[in-house]
Parts: C-alpha cells; sequence; structure tokens
C-alpha cells in the first residue's frame, strides 16, 4: 500500500479540498465537499480519487470509501460526464415521471456521456414530473421534451430554458395546468 | 384572508440580493434584536408560541432555551436537507430569499449565544446553494455575518456546507454525523443535540422555514405573531402541494384553515371528473388521510388527531385514478432506499415490506400476507433507532388499515392475470339438478 | 485521573429489587438481578453504546417507549420490565428481522453451538419465521485477510468490528460500505485487513461472519475443551483460552483481565499456535558424530550431568523467552549452590547496578497496566509498543481517546539532554489537573539500559520519576517492558550476575550476559547452560540448552538438547512486568517425550550430585 506521502495530487484539487478542510473546526467534515471536488476531477469516486482524497486530509481511505456509498450523489461507479436524475417519487410519479424515465433512459440509450438515473424527491414537485440535469432544475416534462433536452445538453447549450425551475414564480395560478396532464397515459405501473 | 409574510415580496426580481431585500427592509430585524439583550429575543421567540416547521413541531423559543448558557462553543444548524417527498417549500425561501433565512440565523444565533453556524443543504439543491453562498458573501461584506456584527459584540461564522443525497441526514443526528464528515447515521439520543451535538458542543438545530420566520417575529413582535393562526398552531406556514392537484406549488396559508380550501381552493383539486383518493398531510411519512378528512383545520392539533401529522406541511394529493399499490410501492421503496441500516428494524423492515408489496404486485401473494405486512409495520414502530422506519411504517400501515380491500382486490386480480387461480376460493356451488 | 466510583442504587426488574451501581447501563445491571437482557451490538470494550440492534428493548415505567437496555443507565428508583407481553413483542420482532437475512446454515457454520445469534433466537425468538421471500446474496466466504473469513450473508451488521478497527485499534481499515439492507463489511477497495490486531474481530463477531480461516471447519464447540492459561509470546503476558481438541490447540481466544489485557488479544498471541506444535523437537539430542542425534532421557541427563559436574563454578547460565519464575529459582540453585558459578543473566543489556534494580523495583514506583489509562500522561519512553508489548498499545490508545491522557513520545536523548528533559517535564506537568498531583506513567523498555550510557540513563529515570513524585501518587510510576516475556519474573528468581532471590544481595558477581558469551568463547567458561535461548556465540566447551524448536545456531553449536514445552504445555508461574504473578498452565499435553523443563532442571541437580535448597 502506498504511503499519503507517495500519492501524488493535482495541485487544484488538493487546494480545493485544503481550503474546504480550512471552513471546519474539524477538518474531517469537508469529506463530502472533498470527495465532490475529486469526483468532478476524475468522474466518479474511484479508488484513485478516494486516495488523493484521503492523502490530503490525513484520513484513512477506507473511511472515504464508507462515506462516498452511503451518499447518491457520490459515484462508486464510473459514470457518463452529465449526469439526468429523474425523479420518480411518489409525486412526480403520479403526474407520468415513470414513462419519463423510461423515455430518458431510452432516448440516451447507450450514449456514454450521460448518466441517467431515476432519483428519489429532488424537492421539485410543483414542477413535477421534473429532472436535474447537470444539477439545473427543469419541468414540468413532457415526453416531447426528452429529445431536446438531451440534445441541449449534447450542443452544451442551456437546458430548456423555459423550463427551468430557477425561472418560475412561486404564487403562479396558472402553474402546471397546461403543461402536463396530471394523467399522462402510461403514468401508472399497474 | 392569510396574512402573506415569508412571501410577501417573494417573486420580487432581485430580492435575492442584499440591495433589493434591504429596500423591503431586510435585516431591520437583526438590527433591532441585536439590539436587545439575548435574553429579550429569545422571549420574543418563546412568545410567538413559532413551532419548528422541520416535521416535528417542537417549540422554537423552548428549543433554543434548552441551549447551555455561558461561554462555551455553541453552534447553530441550519437544517435545509429537505428530502421528505413532497416538500419543497424550504428551496423555495432559499433561492428566492435567501438574505431572509440569513437574518433569521443572525438573530437565532445570537438569542442561543452560539458563534459557529452551519447550513446542512441537501447536495441536490445546486441552485439554491449558490444563491446561498452569493448571498453570504454579500452579508459578510455589509457586516451582517462575521466579527461584532453590528457593532454588537456578537460574532458570527455561517458555512454553506453541501450534502450528497441522502434523506437520512435530514434527521437531525444523522445531519451532525454527515456534517462531521461521516456517514450520515442518526445518534442514539440522548445526550440530545442541545446538549451534545456537533463536535459534542451544544447545538441548536432548525429548519430553514422556522429560522427565516425569526426576522418576521422580531418585525411584528412575539406577541403579534401568536395572534395568528390556531391556539396551538401559531402563525403562517408555507404548504407545499403537488400530486394530483391543477395547481402544484407552495402557499403560505394560515395555520388552521380548512385542508379542503388548500386542496382545492389554493390548489385547485384534481382533474374535472377525478376526486382524491387520499391524501398525505405532512409529506410520503405522515399516515394518509381520506376525502372526508377534507374539512379538517389544517393545524398540527387536528393532523394529530385524525391520526396523521402535519410534518413539514406537504400535502401529496392521490386521486382515484391511482391504484392504492402503487402508492404504497413508491412510499416503501423510498424509505428502503434511505434507510442508512444502523438499526435493524428499519433495515429490515423497509426491506421485506417492499418484498411483500412487490409480490403482492406480482400476483404471487395471498391475503394473508396483509396480515403479515401489517403486523410487520406495527413491528417496527417504536423499535426503531430514529423516526425512519416509523416514516415507512406509519403510512404503510396506514394505506392498509384504510384500503385493506383494495389490496386484496389487487391480490387476487394479479393472481389470476398470472395465472395463480384466486387465493380465496369461493364455495362451490350447490350442484344444479335438471 | 479520578476513576469513577458509582454509589449504590436499588432499583426493580421483573418485580424484584436489586442493587446496582448507579449509572450502570441497564443490560449490566440487569445481570445482578440474574436478569438476561439479549444484546448484540453491545460490547461495552468498544466504547459508547450504539443502539443498533434493537434487541434489548425493555419496558421503563414512565418512559412511553421501549428504550434500549444497552444505553439507559440505571438510576435510583426505575422499574424495569423485561417479561412484559411488550417487550416479548419486541424482542421476537428484532429477531424475526435479523433473521430476514440471515442464511440460517448453522449445521455448517462454525460459530454453531457458541453462536449469541443461535442462543438468542432461541431463548427470545418467536420460533417460526414468516419471511418467505429471497435472501440477500453475496459472494461467499471471501478472504478478508490471511487469518480470517468473511461471510456476509450470514453478518448481521452488528457494528462490532468496524467499531473494533475504528475506535480501539485505531487502524480505519473495516468500515461499511453502502447503505441501509445494501450495507456490508468491507476495506477499501477490497484490501486485506491486516493490522496488528485484527484477529479480535473474529471473538467479536456474534454469529458466523468473520470466521479464523486456520480454525474454519476444525472443531465443534461440544468437541472442545478450554484451557486457561497465559500467553508467554511476549511480556504482555495476555490471557488466553485455549481451545483443545485431541490434545491439539485449535484456538486461542483472550480471556478478559483488565488488569492485563483488557479483553484483547494481538494477532501473534492468537494466530501463532499451529506454529507452536510444529517442527519441534520432541525428543532429547546429542551431538554424536558432529551432528545431533536424539537419544534417550537416561542419556541426555547423563551427559549434561556430567559436563556440568566436570565444569564447575566455571558454567554459564542464560535464560530467556518464556522461562518460568519456577525454572529460573530452579536454574539460579543450580548454578549459585549446585556448580558454585555466579555467572548467570536473564537481561540481554548488561550488567545494572543492584540499588538500581532495587530503586526500580521499589513496590511504591510500579504503575499498573490500568494506570496506563487513567494517568493524565504517559511518557512511552524508548520503546515500541506494538513492537514490545502490542497489547499495551491499546491500552494506550483507550486512555487517550476516553480520558484524555496525554501521551508522549520520548526517547534517550529525551532524559539525557538537560534542555530537553526539561521541556518534557513541563509537558507533563502541563498535562495535569491545575491543581493536585499530576499522574505520569513512564513506560520504558529494558533496552534504555543498554550501552555505555545505560546506567547513567537510568539513573536519570529514576531522577525525573523523584523530580514528579511519582512514587507518592496512585496511579502514577514505572512500567518497564522487560527484553523477556518474563524478564521481571527471572530477575526476581535471581537469574541475575550481581543478585539473587527477591534482588538479594550475593557474595560474588558473575558476568552478565555478554560476558558470558564472552568467557565462553574465551574459553573461560567451559559449560553454557541454555534456557529458552540461543547459544550467543561459539567455544570450545559443551553447550546445553533447553529449546522448543531447533535453530541454526543450536544445530551447530549444542551438545545437548532437551526438548522444551511450548507454553501451552507449561505449568508454573509468571510475572507481569508491573509485579503480579500469573499462572501458567497446562491446556495440553506434552509433544512426544518431552518432559516438564522445571523436572527437568531438578533432575540435573540431583544428578550433579547435591541436593538442590530451592
Amino acid at each position: 500500500m502506498s504511503t499519503p506521502q507517495q500519492i501524488e495530487v493535482p495541485s487544484k484539487l488538493r487546494e480545493e479540498i485544503e481550503a474546504h478542510m480550512a471552513l471546519y473546526p474539524d477538518s474531517r467534515s469537508a469529506a463530502l465537499p472533498a470527495l465532490e471536488a475529486a469526483q468532478r476531477v476524475h468522474g466518479w469516486c474511484s479508488p484513485e480519487a478516494i486516495e488523493q482524497t484521503a492523502a490530503v486530509m490525513g484520513v484513512m481511505p477506507a473511511y472515504l470509501a464508507a462515506v462516498a456509498t452511503f451518499y447518491d450523489m457520490l459515484e462508486t461507479e464510473p459514470v457518463g460526464k452529465h449526469s439526468v436524475y429523474v425523479c420518480t417519487n411518489i409525486s412526480c410519479s403520479l403526474r407520468g415521471a415513470d414513462a419519463l424515465h423510461r423515455a430518458v433512459c431510452d432516448t440516451a440509450g447507450e450514449d456514454p456521456e450521460f448518466n441517467v438515473r431515476s432519483f428519489e424527491c429532488l424537492g421539485a414537485c410543483d414542477i413535477a414530473p421534473m429532472a436535474s440535469v447537470d444539477g439545473v432544475f427543469v419541468g414540468p416534462l413532457s415526453l416531447d421534451d426528452v429529445p431536446r433536452l438531451l440534445d441541449d445538453v449534447r450542443a452544451g447549450r442551456p437546458v430548456l430554458p423555459d423550463k427551468q425551475l430557477s425561472t418560475r414564480k412561486v404564487a403562479d395560478p396558472n402553474a402546471n395546468t397546461h403543461d402536463f396532464p396530471t394523467h399522462p397515459a402510461e403514468g401508472s405501473t399497474a | 384572508m392569510t396574512q402573506v409574510l415569508l412571501f410577501k415580496d417573494i417573486d420580487e426580481p432581485g430580492l435575492n440580493t442584499l440591495d433589493v431585500y434591504a429596500k423591503r427592509g431586510g435585516y431591520e430585524s437583526a438590527r433591532k434584536a441585536l439590539a436587545l439583550t439575548p435574553e429579550e429575543v429569545l422571549a420574543q421567540l418563546e412568545a410567538s408560541g413559532l413551532r419548528g416547521r422541520g416535521g416535528a413541531g417542537f417549540a422554537m423559543g423552548k428549543k433554543v432555551s434548552f441551549l447551555p448558557k455561558g461561554s462555551i462553543d455553541k453552534y447553530l444548524v441550519c437544517n435545509a436537507d429537505e428530502s421528505e417527498p413532497g416538500t419543497f417549500k424550504d428551496r423555495e425561501l432559499m433561492q428566492k430569499s435567501p438574505h431572509m433565512l440569513i437574518e433569521g440565523i443572525v438573530i437565532a444565533s445570537y438569542a442561543a449565544g452560539a458563534n459557529r453556524s452551519f447550513i446542512y443543504i441537501r447536495g441536490e439543491y445546486v441552485h439554491q446553494a449558490d444563491m446561498l453562498d452569493a448571498a453570504l458573501a454579500e452579508a459578510r461584506e455589509a457586516g451582517y455575518v462575521g466579527e461584532d456584527i453590528l457593532g454588537s459584540g456578537h460574532s458570527l461564522s455561517l458555512v454553506v456546507h453541501r450534502g450528497a443525497g441522502a434523506y437520512i441526514c435530514g434527521e437531525e443526528t444523522g445531519l451532525l454525523d454527515s456534517l462531521e464528515g461521516k456517514r450520515g447515521n442518526p445518534r442514539l439520543k440522548p445526550p440530545f443535540p442541545a446538549n451534545q451535538g456537533l463536535y459534542q458542543g451544544p447545538t441548536l438545530i432548525n429548519n430553514v422555514e422556522t429560522l427565516a420566520t425569526v426576522p418576521t417575529i422580531i418585525r411584528m413582535g412575539g406577541e403579534e405573531y401568536s395572534k395568528l393562526g390556531t391556539d396551538t398552531s401559531k402563525g403562517t406556514k408555507l404548504v407545499s402541494v403537488s400530486g394530483h392537484v391543477k395547481r402544484p406549488g407552495n402557499y403560505e396559508i394560515e395555520l388552521g384553515i380548512p385542508s379542503r380550501e388548500i386542496i382545492y381552493g389554493l390548489a385547485g383539486g384534481p382533474e374535472e371528473g377525478r376526486e382524491v383518493k387520499c391524501w398525505f398531510p405532512g409529506g410520503s411519512s405522515s399516515p394518509v388521510l381520506e376525502k372526508d378528512d377534507l374539512d379538517l383545520p389544517y393545524d398540527f392539533d387536528s393532523m394529530a388527531k385524525a391520526g396523521s401529522m402535519l410534518g413539514s406541511g406537504a400535502i401529496i394529493v392521490v386521486d382515484d385514478s391511482t391504484p392504492i399499490l402503487d402508492v404504497a410501492l413508491k412510499v416503501a421503496k423510498f424509505y428502503r432506499h434511505e434507510s442508512c441500516g444502523k438499526c435493524t428494524p428499519c433495515r429490515e423492515g423497509t426491506n421485506w415490506t417492499v418484498k411483500m408489496l412487490e409480490r403482492i404486485d406480482d400476483g404471487t401473494a395471498t391475503p394473508m400476507d396483509i396480515e403479515i405486512m401489517a403486523s410487520v409495520q406495527e413491528h417496527i414502530i417504536g423499535n426503531c433507532l430514529c423516526v425512519l422506519g416509523d416514516a415507512m411504517a406509519m403510512p404503510i400501515g396506514s394505506l392498509i388499515a384504510k384500503f385493506r380491500e383494495e389490496f386484496e382486490e389487487h391480490i387476487e386480480q394479479a393472481r389470476i392475470r398470472n395465472g395463480l387461480g384466486a387465493a380465496v376460493v369461493s364455495p362451490i356451488p350447490e350442484p344444479t339438478h335438471a | 485521573m479520578p476513576r469513577p466510583q458509582p454509589r449504590t442504587i436499588v432499583f426493580t426488574i421483573d418485580g424484584r429489587e436489586v442493587k446496582a451501581p448507579e449509572n450502570a447501563m441497564l443490560v449490566d445491571a440487569a445481570k445482578l438481578g440474574d436478569v438476561e437482557i439479549p444484546v448484540f451490538c453491545y460490547e461495552p470494550k468498544l466504547g459508547n453504546p450504539v443502539g443498533a440492534c434493537r434487541m434489548c428493548l425493555v419496558e421503563i415505567e414512565g418512559i412511553p417507549k421501549l428504550q434500549t437496555g444497552c444505553s439507559t443507565p440505571v438510576k435510583d428508583g426505575m422499574v424495569v420490565h423485561t417479561q412484559s407481553p411488550r417487550v416479548k413483542t419486541a424482542q421476537q420482532a428484532v429477531v424475526e428481522f435479523l433473521l430476514v437475512n440471515h442464511p440460517l446454515d448453522c449445521p455448517v457454520c462454525d460459530k454453531g453451538g457458541e453462536c449469541p445469534l443461535q442462543d438468542i433466537t432461541f431463548g427470545w425468538g418467536g420460533g417460526k419465521s414468516r419471511f418467505v421471500e429471497p435472501k440477500r446474496h453475496f459472494v461467499k466466504p471471501l478472504a478478508l485477510s490471511e487469518k480470517i473469513a468473511i461471510d456476509r450473508e450470514r453478518c448481521i451488521l452488528c457494528y462490532r468490528c468496524v467499531r473494533f478497527s475504528q475506535e480501539i485499534s485505531e487502524d480505519y481499515q473495516l468500515v461499511l460500505l453502502e447503505r441501509g439492507a445494501h450495507s456490508y463489511v468491507s476495506t477499501f477497495d477490497g484490501r486485506p485487513y491486516e493490522a496488528p490486531f485484527s484477529g479480535n474481530i473474529v471473538e467479536l463477531c456474534p454469529v458466523g461472519a468473520l470466521t479464523s480461516r486456520d480454525y474454519r471447519f476444525r472443531a465443534r464447540p461440544w468437541e472442545v475443551v478450554d484451557g486457561g492459561t497465559v500467553c508467554t509470546l511476549c511480556p504482555s503476558q495476555c490471557n488466553v483460552t485455549l481451545t483443545v481438541r485431541d490434545e491439539r490447540v485449535m484456538r486461542v481466544l483472550a480471556r478478559d483481565n483488565p488488569e492485563v489485557d483488557d479483553g484483547w488479544l494481538c494477532d501473534r498471541g492468537r494466530f501463532a499456535y499451529p506454529a507452536l506444535a510444529e517442527n519441534r523437537i520432541t525428543e532429547p539430542l546429542i551431538r554424536d558424530g558432529g551432528e545431533l542425534r536424539p537419544v534417550s532421557w537416561e542419556r541426555a541427563l547423563e551427559e549434561a550431568a556430567g559436563s556440568l559436574r566436570r565444569s564447575g563454578d566455571s558454567t554459564g547460565a542464560i535464560a530467556g523467552a518464556g522461562a518460568t519464575n519456577e525454572e529460573g529459582l530452579l536454574l539460579s540453585g543450580l548454578m549459585r549452590e549446585t556448580l558454585g558459578s555466579p555467572h548467570l543473566d536473564s537481561r540481554t543489556t548488561g550488567k545494572l547496578p543492584l540499588e538500581l534494580h532495587r530503586a526500580l523495583s521499589e513496590p511504591k514506583l510500579q504503575a499498573t497496566v490500568p494506570d496506563l489509562e487513567f494517568a493524565h500522561a504517559v511518557v512511552v519512553l524508548d520503546c515500541d509498543p506494538i513492537a514490545d508489548a502490542p497489547i499495551l498499545d491499546l491500552r494506550l490508545r483507550k486512555g487517550v481517546r476516553r480520558h484524555g491522557m496525554k501521551r508522549v513520545s520520548a526517547a534517550r536523548e529525551d532524559l539525557l539532554d538537560d534542555t530537553k528533559r526539561a521541556e518534557l517535564l513541563d509537558t507533563l506537568r502541563a498535562a495535569g489537573p491545575k491543581e493536585g498531583p499530576v499522574e505520569v506513567v513512564v513506560l520504558w523498555h529494558e533496552r534504555l539500559c543498554a550501552g555505555p550510557d545505560g546506567e547513567r540513563t537510568v539513573r536519570t529515570l529514576l531522577d525525573l520519576a523523584a523530580t514528579l513524585g511519582l512514587a507518592g501518587i496512585d496511579g502514577a510510576g514505572l512500567l518497564e517492558i522487560p527484553a523477556h516475556a518474563n524478564g521481571r519474573g527471572l530477575r526476581e528468581a535471581g537469574v541475575l550476575p550481581n543478585a539473587g532471590r527477591e534482588l538479594g544481595e550475593v557474595e560474588e558477581e558473575g558476568f552478565d550476559a555478554a560476558g558470558i558469551a564472552d568467557a565462553f568463547a574465551k574459553g573461560e567458561l567451559s559449560c553454557l547452560y541454555l534456557l529458552g535461548v540461543d547459544p550467543p556465540a561459539a567455544g570450545g566447551g559443551t553447550v546445553i540448552a533447553h529449546a522448543p524448536f531447533l535453530t541454526d545456531a543450536l544445530r551447530e553449536q549444542a551438545d545437548v538438547v532437551f526438548p522444551a514445552e511450548a507454553y501451552p504445555e507449561k505449568e508454573g508461574t509468571v510475572t507481569h512486568p508491573d509485579g503480579h504473578q500469573q499462572r501458567v498452565r497446562r491446556a495440553v499435553r506434552h509433544l512426544g517425550e518431552i518432559r516438564d523443563e522445571h523436572q527437568v532442571l531438578a533432575e540435573l541437580a540431583t544428578r550433579v550430585g547435591l541436593a538442590v535448597s530451592a
């Protein structure tokens, strides 16, 4: 096994992790942001990414492996660069999220650029069904939106700008009523 | 007509900036509070009767008062890990009015004597965390956060800490472990966080909405605020309505208004031709209520009396087009996925429940399995380390209790569909003689 | 540091009033009333309770929800029920939940027959399962390390092993990966779990998930007998239980002695037993025609007695390893009284003036192993506990972790250099309370006495102890790790060149170990008698050795070799580094023609011609 001193860490990653560590009375608190940073660099929390993070933080790699496998957003297998989390929890599924998730999977196909996952409630049931595309919440999505969503990502454009949550007004009396039927054709799993 | 307090200027363009927030009276409450003694601020919070908006509904002022006095390191942690399915109110506050939360934290930390604070925000809320970070930079620059705030002698550091996707980190002790850089396993209580929380120090943990309400309480005065709502559920509450309604969204209501007014009046109710089959009054972990319960006042006590809970204030409406088994499976699978695995009843009970529901769905169950499933829920409730196990067992238990016939029907239909034959065979008809 | 002195309270459990120390956890307090509350995850040695398994739920009057007995401190007047229908339902529920994913493969499981999960299922379970779904599956068994196999299907996720790795040995290699029902115990990236105390997790495991690969499928609990003894492979002298089947040691388990090992065992102590039974010398050997050849006891004894008789006072003797106090006494008697030779030693670092030996073993200055835990500060002086006395490393870690003991590492220079010594003193004083005495323990190794500076260093150590007033402070003092497992015992038995029994004066001083080797090489000594050690040098005289294994040095130089016992075969006493005696008991019979070593020594003394006055 290599000792922490023998592990080379990209200097930018080291700096970022150290900056996080400095924010807390106990530097171990930086485990999540540090792993997130390493994941950005390595594409996933690979053993190498974990060893580098552990070396900077001065903890055992096993400690960080235990942490990384606990959290849904830390990937412990190689994945596509662009994450598409389709919320399939109760509120979204009532409005057709399972069909949406299938459509995104089918349309993305085997494209290695994408990491399509069905995700637990993302906290945006007001735009159900919805997805988080590289952290940007979009919805309500219809099945017709799927090709455009993926194309926007591929082209590096803002994803579905008209459907981004950040533009939505809170007290919009017409929210959702026209965008997506409350009963899509194939919403139920039964 | 409900008073709009938290959402007053919510759609104002630029409210997320200090400039606009300050023009709308932002940080006036902080100024006012820091001119008082911490005891006086605490008295205002206690007088307001504000109950925690995260789910448990514990009196906020009381929680602050539990922290030991004296000059030890104390912490304030804002629980922004909003993950209860159906809940999205805190998200709205953080992305649109982040300064309101920061101001609330400044005031609450002053009352609690805490000098270090953290906002633990779920990792999925990328935009919201960015907005908070930007607002925090402005607040620091303007001297609302940092050393000797507004010349009061009160100092406060604040860090926005991003989670990485785990529902259990919304449980306060799971959150603390996660914030300490560990797996988000809930801790054994006691000790309670007020005595031994973050880094073993006394810690005040409050939900986003609770803390964001604090500036309003200081502005209005605790007494005045307490006139809103009902005797035991004071003030206004943000309610997230989702599922089968025409206008899903966040609504600010005065506690105690009829539930029907929220579901039908504000959110538009189900589509034409559909009826409410059941509804979760406080996120997916609350036992479901039915159509007949729609006229109950929406407040902590009425929901509890009806056998459910107000929880996080997330109403999920399910209409009569949805098979109840689908609802049960979604709920159970969610909690199985989110169980941390530390304690036995939750880890194994959620797992077992999902397996039983799947058998019901694929037609290999018999009605006897409903008994077993109901008993498994009973065996989970009250026996777990934290509330996650109960969070599945209570709604599943309520679904079984209230929709048993539909479960039985589902079992029979699925068996017949799969060619297994009915589980409960009808009596053989008397032979007919010609 | 003040050690807990709880007051006694009275509480009621299942209708009976029971006295218990206040704030003891209910599961422990219950035992005082002969009530057993079942547990899986609770193990006080692992630190604070975690309340994970939920097996110990009990009903306490005045508290609406059932409480975990493992984490509820007992209070005066508390009324507890462990037999109520509510409690029974909860206990049966937890057993049922635990078995949901357990394979129930008891007939082929090594743990069967000594398995807490079996026992608790039998005692507290509902007797039937309603779970018909498929269970969770893992590849099994896997090698967790060279010594340990892991069967993840049997694991009930009680956290004991990972808590040991994280909080006791602090190697932090063993963790729980994933979450919920998918959680499993593992290491980083599937690497082997390699750590000095890894074997303890096998004993901690309450099911058959972690098993010793050496012991796997070797014996069933009802086929074995237990033998309690003391491991003399190092000066820690951990108390062990040997699992014996058909006169063979099949396994070594820890036997909790808070004064010695705190219930832990190092991997060497745990896993060395197969090697102790292999390649042994099982009959007496004599050099014949240039080679060692097996002979009868009579011939070997006669040969040795003859050599000793001829050599007389020009005999040298060195003892070490696991030689017992009785062997030491007999050896010093044989040497001093029978042969009239003063040349015997059991130390490796040269002669230390008798006054220093006496000063160092002054009773008031002796620290104990628990003192390492409760002291304000411990100076780890010129030693590496992991290598020198592994189990003490765990005690030091415990002191730091649980009681805030300050662990200070120091080398010989830190004593000898005035500035550094002053700094050390400052550090130690700063670790103490604002008022009152500072409890300091100096943990040091015999090697401190070595070299030309040795004597001066020991004097400085005694000065330091005097400066800190250690002799007058409870819980403070010196604790020496001798070079040999029973180094202290042999010394006190008089196996020293300048002291007799109990460090008594001797008329004539002899050579120390190095001097003996030197004199033997030069021909000044004509016979060398070795108890558990290798020949230190070649010489023209006769070498007589007691040895369990034939080493290269013996093969080349020994003239008579008596087959010696390994510790599982030994009977006698040893002296712990803190001065208290421990009993080594025979657990398996002698291999081959091996005889008691003390018997051999006594026999020799008789044959040499005079009675031994022991």
